[in-house]
């Protein structure tokens, strides 16, 4: 008994969120417009609450609880702090945009917290089921949030699409762990870890098993071709819905990636990285290629999302530290530039209809400049233009891959972002050098602005000081 | 050892076919029936490894009270089965192939001894299958076991959510507003001139 | 410390951030408040700096604040060197700047851009300071290039002006030749010595002086020569020397509070701390010290003389700030570093003294600039014609006047240099006095003395300027009297400590510092030289020609039409460059533009290649069906592959 209360002391942050969540739950059941603002309050509380949990727990070591399953390290703590920060911020974002619409209910907030209680579980996760647990929880949240607004035909067609596709990618994640357990005999990564480096298993096998489990992850990240639901959901989801299926699951998906890869299955490098390799090569170029020819922004943003997850997965691929904390960093960067650009989507839009052509964008700085301005910062990052943060964030990545002789793919990923430059540019020639075909009327809505402001700034701010974020990240993955 | 081995080919070979049965044959209600003879079939195989817990819950859950609402579903709506087989033809070469490179591959891959870890000891009769997995749940699994039950809540949260429909129009009635209703609001006075 | 050095920097940038991002809601008086309130914390914490680093010698240190990046081994960084070099140039900035924004308040009272001027001009100290208290090369060139783009910003400020746009342009770009010769500079300092920081490579400089680099095929030269030009040609265009000065006569096109900051106080002697500040390299190059040591002198001799005939009042007083950086260049070149900085130091009191009467004058005559049609303002403008005479005398030396002893001082100094070209030097430093003094009396003639052309119509309703304006005059006179008296300490004494190096052959000051008893024997002294005779046959001719007879003015332009013509047209560099870069540059432009770039580049591979691209996306978009049984089709395909890729 000892024992447990000192687990589920150490596993606080997720206690905590999970009643959290469920009280917002509860509050749900008292329907009328001022338990909708309540249960705004208390998700941003608990979400506040959760991360200064998650801050207090020192975990400047490896610990563990539950026999080896929790896991409490720094990148733990890193995912976690930065996922409860990225769904506040979504939140704030989300809240005007489903408020004009009259279709929020302290449902949506009750599910953003089990999602981000679903990644908290995936950071501390060190075994197959707890990971495999995390990600369905999380998944499950996403689908029915992506059918939250249930009279809209594409977001109904989107959640269908991403749940079918969903499990057959966890049913896949499923088989291959459970061939790895049948070869290991054990479900602990570390055990895996062990038993891998002490006995030659049957390396065809074992890359059987992987091959499944890497496709599990392929799918989580949107990586090509696991990325099909990607233009769809992001399409048809309502935006707010977008955002937050753009931001924070990305942080999942990495720490899942680097729990995998580098805690369990670190003795089979030279397998997965032939994988991944193929995966990277063709995210970055479809992403970057097939975005060109889209008319929505939605959608051209979901397959420069593909080819950012190619970047990631780029970081990933040496297997160094370095190349661990780079794309980590570029994850991070990743989610503050598509909170940012999502953002602005959402506040341009009204209550007519959505704002989600390219066209739309027209004549932007004219209407407002302020958003302008913002988005065409954010629009620089994502191309990797230097005075933007997004500048650094390739260059880590690469850098990684040139420390490890990655040389050719290196190469092809700078091309690639030069494509890249064409699409990110064309929204800032959109929005700065066309007329506008009518006039916008931008909703004001002072803390979303707020909120906004900050993003756009953030992404300026640390192009000036990238050290200080790179430093936590090479410190996380040390 | 050969009985064994006779029952788990025998069972197997039923539950492969049934399975085959159920992607192909054309009525809905035979395709959920064959997926019935399937999970009984894998429950006979867990019994084979003495999972006698699992096989029951399997049977129960599955067979008890799924898959009796899938028929219900199945039989209330009406699907048009012409038109979802349309492309079938035109895709069975496609599939077929890839399907025959999958198979080639895991027998490839498989058919080495990859599983040579220590083959666990039969248990003796008394031994309680669902004792011990009750114990573990609630023990040494009690943190994925809690994660799995908010899996649960969520999945209900979820299927609650996208399908009820608070209908603005539905006609019922507010026992405080009536309470409260005074005569004024029912009954109006007017004066009007003769005709 | 740090923190200390940060608030320095930091006060100023964001007084230009709140100024320049909020103006329109904080309003006039807010911007003034704001920034002002930045300068003067800024100016206030430099002298907290300054009394420490003066007073405990030790305290000099070099502060890493930030690791910006790193490259392949190379740091970037944020940092501050503070050495007495550093602190005496914090203050003067500081000081300056503080002054030109509180005259500014006065001076662009009425410009729809106000916001905006103040947020440049704060933006300017910011860069300013960077620049100055950096302790590596790359924040140095970060805080070159910051000053120059302000001073861009702020010489076109009338944007509206199609002259201003054009002296802002020429500015622009002939700083490019310049930053083009530092940034190689620096590259070759890099290449020589592994690092950008100064004390790390400082430090090396001894070893490297035998080092030689390949310039061409087959070409070596010593490495400390060439790392030593090519910085020098950076210094040349942003400290205006021959044949990089152009732009700074035309940069009076900006509003005159700008001219006193940047163009004469501030900015332009950005070159020459440099060179002092790299004092342990140029000591290495003999040849660089040569090179520099002449150019000052052309630069100090024949600007002055350009000065003579020009009419625009801001005009005289910028050809004299031209010609007075040369005699700064000058005695960087006879290796008299401290005295250098010290001519920097009084001269930028007297000469943003001179600049804001320049501009009192203008505001009180309604932005009329034309000398010729001032006159007798002296009864009108009581503060700023004494100020201005303060200024004017400390310009041309008088004894016990600041620029006496500064000026007195660089003309010993290259009195004693045995460098190759100092005979010549010292000829022209010294005739240079002559010419100061002429000129600025001149100016003075013109605009306080006599009688205005047309006085019924303008004088008449002439009035001094208000308080913000006198009150920087008064507060900027002072120092320009008796900054002088610190040529002791600051030149002869130990004051500068470690920060600026010399070597013993180049013994021109520790000459000097032989002869020197005292300010008294100095000014003494100094009446056996030439130079002060020379200084008053200068106030005497301006005297007799522009106030005893004036008809000689106009007989010595008919008669020595030829040099008129030659000086009134500044020996054709506008037109030579005008011609010949300008004019050819974008022939050769055009041809490239119309060739090479549209047709080759844009049309062949950009849009070639942007089209192919396109091609491919529409193709390879229709793979995204939008069925569901397509996607999860290639999601089997994409196991396959990740099966296969290891063994099949």
């Amino acid at each position: 008994m000892e024992s447990l209360n000192a687990d589920v002391l150490m596993a606080l942050p997720e206690v905590f969120m999970l009643a959290a969540a469920s009280v917002v739950l509860l509050i749900g059941l008292y329907t009328g417009r001022a338990s909708e603002t309540l249960a705004y309050v208390l998700s941003l509380a608990a979400l506040i609450t959760t991360a200064v949990l998650v801050y207090s727990t020192s975990a400047s070591s490896e610990s563990f609880a539950f026999g080896g399953m929790y896991l409490n390290d720094p990148l733990a703590q890193a995912i976690k702090l930065f996922a409860c920060v990225t769904v506040a911020a979504v939140l704030m974002y989300a809240r005007p945009y489903l408020q004009q619409r009259a279709r929020i209910s302290a449902e949506f907030y009750a599910l953003g917290l089990f999602a981000t209680l679903g990644t908290l579980v995936m950071a501390s996760a060190h075994n197959f089921v707890l990971i495999y647990l995390g990600l369905e929880l999380l998944s499950l949240c996403l689908y029915a949030l992506v059918a939250f607004v249930r009279d809209s035909r594409d977001a109904s067609e989107a959640a269908i699409k991403y749940f079918v596709l969903g499990a057959i990618a966890s049913g896949m994640l499923l088989y291959g762990m459970s061939i790895m357990y049948g070869l290991t005999g054990s479900l602990d990564l570390a055990g895996i870890n062990a038993y891998l480096a002490q006995s030659g298993a049957n390396r065809i096998a074992l890359v059987f098993a992987l091959a499944f489990i890497v496709v599990g992850l392929a799918f989580k990240f949107g990586a090509v071709p696991f990325h099909m639901w990607v233009p769809d959901v992001y399409q048809g989801a309502p935006t707010a819905i977008t955002l937050f299926i753009a931001t924070m699951p990305k942080l999942a998906a990495f720490v899942m990636a680097i729990r995998l890869l580098n805690y369990g299955l670190q003795e089979l490098l030279a397998d997965w990285q032939q994988m991944l390799m193929v995966l990277t090569v063709l995210s970055v170029v479809f992403g970057n290629v097939i975005a060109i020819a889209q008319t929505n922004i939605k959608r051209m943003l979901a397959y420069s999302a593909i080819s950012h997850i190619g970047f990631i997965l780029l970081g990933i691929l040496p297997g160094t530290d370095f190349g661990y904390a780079a794309a980590l960093f570029y994850t991070v960067i990743y989610v503050l530039m598509a909170a940012g650009t999502f953002g602005v989507l959402i506040l341009l839009g009204d209550r007519e209809r959505e704002m989600d052509r390219l066209v739309d964008l027209k004549g932007l700085a004219k209407t407002s400049p302020w958003f302008a301005l913002i988005m065409m910062v954010l629009m620089f990052s994502m191309a990797g233009v230097p005075l933007t943060v997004g500048f650094y964030a390739k260059l880590y990545v690469l850098q990684s891959l040139v420390y490890d002789g990655w040389l050719s793919v290196a190469v092809l990923a700078v091309v690639m972002s030069v494509v890249g430059a064409f699409y990110y540019l064309r929204v800032v020639k959109y929005m700065y050098f066309d007329e506008a075909d009518d006039v916008f009327q931008v909703q004001p809505s002072g803390l979303a602005q707020a909120v906004l402001s900050v993003n756009g700034l953030l992404v300026v701010a640390l192009f000036i000081f990238p050290n200080a974020l790179l430093n936590y990240c090479v410190q996380v993955l040390g | 050892m050969l009985i064994q081995s006779t029952v788990f080919y025998f069972f197997s070979a039923i539950l492969v076919a049934s399975a085959l049965a159920m992607i192909s044959v054309r009525n809905p209600v035979h395709a959920v029936l064959f997926l019935v003879l399937v999970f009984f079939t894998s429950a006979a195989i867990w019994l084979l490894l003495e999972a006698e817990f699992l096989a029951i819950t399997l049977v129960l859950v599955y067979v008890g009270a799924v898959m009796v609402l899938f028929l219900f579903v199945v039989m209330m709506l009406d699907i048009n089965l012409a038109k979802m087989r349309a492309g079938f033809a035109r895709y069975l070469p496609v599939g077929l192939l890839v399907g025959i490179v999958m198979a080639v591959e895991m027998a490839v891959i498989l058919s080495r001894p990859a599983f040579d870890l220590q083959k666990p000891q039969a248990k003796p009769a008394d031994y309680s299958n669902t004792q011990e997995l009750g114990e573990l749940l609630f023990t040494e699994y009690i943190y994925p076991f809690e994660i799995a039950g908010v899996i649960l809540l969520v999945a209900i949260i979820a299927a609650i959510t996208l399908t009820m429909h608070k209908r603005t129009r539905a006609k019922r009635q507010s026992p405080a507003r009536q309470v409260s209703a005074d005569r004024a609001e029912r009954v109006r006075l007017v004066s009007m001139d003769k005709e | 410390m740090k923190i200390l050095c940060l608030i320095i920097v930091l006060a100023p940038l964001a007084g230009a951030l709140i100024a320049g991002l909020s103006g329109r809601s904080i309003g006039r008086a807010g911007a003034h408040w704001v920034t002002i309130t930045g300068v003067a914390l800024s100016f206030l914490l430099s002298l907290v700096v300054f009394k420490q680093v003066i007073l405990d010698p030790a305290a000099s240190m070099s502060i890493d604040v930030y690791r910006w990046a790193v490259l392949g081994g190379l740091n970037l960084k944020v940092g501050f060197l503070i050495d007495p070099l550093t602190v005496t140039m914090m203050l003067v900035v500081t000081f300056v700047s503080l002054m030109v924004h509180i005259y500014t308040i006065g001076y662009m009272h009425d410009d729809p851009g106000y916001q905006r001027f103040f947020a440049y001009i704060s933006l300017f100290t910011f860069s300013m300071l960077m620049l100055v208290m950096s302790n590596n090369f790359l924040q140095l060139f970060f805080g070159w290039e910051a000053v120059g783009l302000v001073s861009y910003l702020l010489i076109g400020f009338w944007y509206t002006r199609e002259s201003a746009i054009h002296a802002n342009l020429k500015a622009f770009l002939v700083n490019r030749v310049g930053d083009f010769g530092f940034l190689l500079g620096i590259a070759a300092v890099l290449a020589v010595f592994g690092s950008l920081d100064y004390l790390a490579v400082f430090s090396q400089a001894p070893g490297a002086s035998g080092q030689t680099i390949a310039i061409a095929a087959g070409i070596e030269w010593p490495a400390m020569t060439v790392i030593c030009l090519l910085l020098f040609v950076g210094a040349m265009a942003k400290s205006a020397q021959v044949p990089l000065h152009v732009w700074l006569p035309d940069s009076m096109e900006g509003p005159t509070p700008i001219s006193a900051l940047i163009h004469a106080a501030t900015m332009v002697t950005a070159g020459i701390f440099m060179v002092a500040r790299m004092s342990p390299l140029f000591e290495f190059s003999d040849v660089a010290l040569s090179v520099i040591l002449v150019i000052g002198a052309l630069t100090a001799f024949f600007m002055g003389l350009v000065g003579i005939v020009q009419n625009d009042i801001k005009r005289v007083v910028a050809y004299s700030t031209l010609s007075q950086l040369g005699y700064m260049t000058v005695a960087l070149g006879a290796s008299a570093y401290s005295i250098a900085i010290f001519h920097l130091f009084t001269h930028a009191f007297f000469k943003a003294l001179l600049f804001l009467a320049a501009g009192s004058v203008i505001v009180a005559l309604h932005h009329e600039q034309d000398m010729r049609k001032m006159g007798g303002l002296r009864e009108r403008m009581p503060v700023t014609y004494w100020t201005a005479l303060i200024g004017t005398l400390a310009l041309v030396g008088f004894p016990g006047f600041s620029g006496f002893f500064s000026k007195d001082a660089i003309i010993e100094a290259v009195h004693y240099s045995n460098l190759p070209g100092a005979g010549l030097a010292y000829i022209l430093v010294t005739a240079g006095v002559f010419i100061t003094a002429f000129y600025s009396f001149r100016l003075l003639f013109l605009t306080f003395h006599g009688e205005s052309p047309d006085r019924g119509k303008v004088v008449g309703r002439i009035t001094e300027s208000p308080a913000v304006i006198t009150v920087p005059l008064v507060l900027l006179a002072i120092p320009s009297v008796f900054a002088g008296l610190f040529i002791g300490p600051l030149v002869f004494g130990d004051y500068f400590g470690d920060s600026l190096r010399v070597l013993d052959h180049h013994g021109a000051v520790a000459e000097l510092q032989s002869h020197y008893h005292g300010l008294g024997s100095f000014i003494v002294h100094g009446f056996q030289g030439p130079a002060v005779w020379l200084m008053f046959a200068g106030i005497l001719s301006a005297w007799w020609v522009y106030r005893r007879q004036p008809t000689i003015a106009d007989l010595g332009k008919r008669k020595l039409r030829l040099l008129y013509n030659v000086l009134f047209y500044k020996y054709g560099f506008d037109e030579l460059y005008q011609g010949l870069f300008a004019t050819g540059t974008h022939r050769v432009g055009t041809v490239c533009s119309s060739f090479g770039d549209r047709m080759l580049i844009d049309g062949l591979v950009v849009n070639g290649f942007a089209r192919a691209v396109n091609w491919c996306s529409l193709r390879v978009r229709n793979v995204q069906s939008g069925y569901l049984y397509h996607y999860a089709f290639t999601m089997i395909l994409g196991l396959l592959v990740l099966l296969g890729i290891r063994y099949l």
